[in-house]
């Protein structure tokens, strides 16, 4: 069962990668909006596989359908903004500095073993977790989203 | 396979796609790439972040909703912004604003 699963995981894993490279690779921001579409679904996916299906349906809906949704909106309306120039060293050097700092940094610290397959949990158990000791940070969140909301509008607005 | 080797898995799946996000966001001047990038790297901290805290399932989903709820309204201020930008600089290179605004 948890080979299976690992093999399933690694296939989830291997086109996430080559989906996030066609988010930065594709010359068309619209074929790249789209991927990035794809990849929050493939992530969301693979959080399911982890065991955390309300969270994968949660990014689907959320992130999926709205946040990203309003990026292929918006830049299909705009165009890509021209010819891009590319700094291949730069990033490819910014890329390995990462990555190896990361990987130091989760072998010295063991993280990378954190993670177990959860026991069953129930989205009765999240609901009193967020209402109960997180209520003033999800009103937070209300309060920030309102905000947001507000803002964006009033920013698009000022030009006109 | 064990449970260790599922967890390093998902780890260098994680950091596989930082990586991949950090190349675009460094390689690139144009800022809806940037912001693309950015995205990816998300996915790649939503994914670590639902790992590491997996041995609280519940506390684990709940922030995962907090997190998706926050980035998706940072999305959004962000894209305003720079249809706000585009109105004046017609472009979205970043160079005007390393040279000290449009």
């Amino acid at each position: 069962m948890a080979g299976q699963l690992g093999l399933e995981i690694g296939i989830m894993g291997g086109l996430l990668a080559v989906t996030a490279y066609y988010v930065i690779a594709a010359r068309d921001l619209v074929y790249a909006s789209v991927a990035l579409a794809l990849l929050g679904s493939l992530n969301a996916a693979l959080i399911a596989l982890l065991g955390y299906p309300i969270v994968a349906a949660f990014v689907v809906i959320v992130y999926v359908g709205a946040a990203v949704m309003f990026i292929i909106i918006t830049i299909s309306m705009l165009g890509g903004g021209g010819q891009e120039k590319r700094e291949e060293f730069r990033g490819m050097f910014t890329s390995l500095a990462l990555a190896s700092t990361a990987f130091t940094v989760a072998v010295l610290s063991g993280i990378y073993l954190a993670y177990k397959p959860p026991n069953t949990y129930s989205i009765s158990q999240i609901s009193q977790v967020l209402a109960g000791r997180y209520l003033p940070a999800l009103g937070v969140v209300f309060i920030a989203l309102a905000a947001t909301l507000v803002e964006a509008i009033t920013i698009a607005r000022r030009a006109e | 396979m064990n449970a260790e080797a599922l967890s390093a898995e998902v780890f260098v799946i994680g950091l596989t796609l930082a990586a991949i996000g950090a190349y675009g966001v460094a390689s690139t001047r144009n800022l809806l790439r940037i912001l693309l990038s950015i995205e990816v790297i998300f996915n790649s901290v939503l994914l670590l972040f639902v790992a590491a805290l997996s041995a609280l399932p519940a506390l684990s989903a709940a922030f995962s909703i907090f997190l998706v709820s926050v980035v998706s309204a940072e999305v959004i201020v962000v894209v305003a912004v720079l249809v706000a930008y585009y109105r004046v600089a017609r472009s979205f290179d970043s160079t005007s604003l390393e040279e000290g605004g449009v």
